[in-house]
């Protein structure tokens, strides 16, 4: 019996910072019912794992690096079949396995949760509905309960000091029924924007792509912690590229910092980034939505506002 | 190449939802109905690939009475035939969904299934990794990008590391994101077309308490923030509000 596993994800040697928040949810758990828990990771990453977790079973695919979805969902159903909570982080691929993973276990799962409480050795699930107009409790009753959480909706755990213990997967092995590439697209070496702490977005109030120096000299004095977004109308213009879009039809974030530059705050927008815990915007009309969930609201000329800011941030 | 398209019925962005007595569900009252904007995508999606490779596109929808007219409107986008599950209330979980989604396209026999990556009302994410499963077939999610050629599929799903491409043979379930394409305006002529098509009805049960929604509530209105004209200043008085309100200044 396992009774708490994380599927990880991991880049290379090392767990992505959202599944280290997934252990940290694990190992609360695990304490608080007095059970064990463990990550199950591919080969590559499972020394790190061993310093992270209690117990790792490590596997080896095909494709080194679990790229593929229905793969890594296969071993995983197999692996966790009789356990009693499986988590992931909400990554396009956690969502992508943990959905794969639940059908071939046919038990439920709620994905993109929030937080939670325990009750008794349930998990009341706290996730939003309707672009985060709604709030919603949620409790599964099927066993194993699979759960995605969103990333950084908690801290990341930190190593414990200890003798690794890894097992290897020595199940059923799977065809690869696709064949699956990954692209690494030239990205700047800023974090995911579902994983910085502070993210600076721009919209069609900076005209142009040619603008967007604007934002990068204010992130230069942000900090490595800082990334870029921007709106739905600056991707479809192709100003920016699509993995930076957050709203309803792009990604959904929760930094500690959002800063909405020339961005009017449609309610398509609002849906993406409603889980940020403070909201700064800079826009020169004094009727635009955004200013409504701001913290904070600058009315007033991008073009004059984030220069300002940069150069206070730098001189702070 | 038959395509089935499955489609939801959600809440428009814009409307207010209210919730009912008992706070477990979001009421009717004042809600505007829209198909889910990525299974709109997936429609359009549908619609190029049947213009190019002949076939028939066949629309599925489960849900209450109203959901007819979600499949109304993509029949006016130009889908060829139109299948509703009914029940009485939209399930709350998506394994009964797909279950019996699934069930209904063995029956119709299709080589492509399209759905929407996520619903925009419950965000479940997971419909189409659950038919990939239950059909036994290859699945692909958050498609952006898809081609089809003499049975064979080439996919591009967005990841945080970058692009997965895909490459697959039909029979097959594609997730489409609504960044795939912009869908169509049905046409005058398509809608008075869709007035006459018949939507095929029938009953399915949907009875599960594997998942429960124990409890809803309205997201707190955030009481005004400070807003301030710019000026002189302004720059230094936001750094030092940062500094105190926040953790990561």
């Amino acid at each position: 019996m396992l009774p708490i596993v994380v599927i990880a994800e991991s880049v290379g040697s090392k767990l992505t910072p959202s599944t280290l928040e997934i252990c940290h949810v694990a190992s609360m758990i695990a304490d608080s019912l007095d059970q064990d828990w463990l990550i199950l990771i591919n080969d590559a990453a499972k020394n790190e794992a061993g310093f992270i977790a209690p117990r790792v079973i490590s596997y080896a695919l095909a494709d080194g690096e679990c790229h593929a979805p229905d793969m890594h969902a296969s071993i995983a159903a197999e692996i966790v079949a009789s356990s009693q909570l499986v988590m992931m982080a909400a990554t396009s691929t956690g969502k992508d396995v943990l959905g794969r993973v639940a059908q071939l276990l046919s038990v439920s799962l709620v994905q993109d949760c929030t937080g939670f409480e325990m009750d008794g050795d349930r998990l009341l699930l706290k996730r939003e509905m309707l672009g985060g107009k709604v709030l919603a409790n949620v409790k599964i009753n099927s066993c194993p309960q699979l759960v995605s959480f969103r990333p950084r909706s908690f801290p990341t755990t930190s190593p414990l000091r200890q003798v690794p213990v890894i097992e290897s997967y020595t199940g059923k092995s799977f065809d690869l029924r696709t064949s699956v590439d990954l692209r690494k697209t030239t990205r700047s070496t800023r974090p995911d924007v579902t994983e910085a702490s502070i993210v600076v977005s721009g919209g069609r109030g900076l005209q142009g792509p040619e603008n967007w120096y604007l934002l990068e000299n204010f992130l230069d004095v942000l900090g490595p912690d800082a990334t870029l977004a921007c709106s739905r109308p600056v991707s479809d213009e192709g100003w920016r590229p699509h993995h930076e879009h957050v709203g309803q039809t792009g990604r959904t974030i929760a930094p500690d910092v959002y800063i909405a530059v020339g961005i009017s705050g449609a309610t398509q927008h609002i849906a993406g980034i409603a889980g940020s815990k403070y909201i700064l915007a800079i826009n020169k009309d004094p009727d635009a939505p955004i200013f409504r969930i701001a913290d904070y609201g600058i009315v007033g000329d991008l073009f004059e506002v984030v220069p300002a800011l940069t150069n206070a941030i730098r001189g702070k | 190449m038959n395509i089935a398209v499955c489609v939801k019925q959600t809440p428009d962005t814009e409307s207010k939802p209210i919730l009912s007595p008992d706070h477990r569900q979001i009421s009717d009252e004042g809600i505007v109905w829209i198909i889910n904007p990525h299974d709109e995508s997936a429609i359009e999606v549908a619609i190029g690939l049947r213009d190019q490779l002949g076939g028939l596109v066949t629309l599925i929808s489960v849900g209450p009475n109203q959901v007819e007219s979600a499949l109304r409107q993509g029949l006016a986008m130009g889908a060829d035939e139109a299948i509703q599950l009914h029940c009485s209330e939209m399930p709350i979980d998506q394994k009964m969904t797909a279950e019996v989604l699934a069930e209904k396209i063995r029956s119709l026999g299709c080589e492509l299934v399209l759905t929407g990556e996520v619903a925009i009302d419950g965000c479940g994410s997971q419909v189409p990794q659950r038919l990939g499963v239950l059909l036994d077939c290859p699945c692909v999610t958050g498609v952006e990008e898809l081609s089809i050629d003499s049975g064979q599929f080439t996919a591009r799903q967005p990841v945080e590391q970058g692009d997965k491409i895909h490459a697959g043979s039909l029979p097959s379930v594609i997730g489409i994101n609504r960044r795939i394409m912009e869908p169509r305006y049905p046409s005058f002529k398509g809608i008075m077309k869709a007035k006459r098509k018949a939507i095929h009805k029938e009953e399915v049960l949907l009875n599960s308490a594997d998942l429960l929604i124990e409890s809803l509530m309205l997201t707190p209105k955030k009481s005004g923030g400070k807003v301030v004209e710019y000026q002189e200043g302004t720059a230094e008085e936001v750094v030092k509000y940062l500094q105190t309100h926040t953790t990561v200044f």
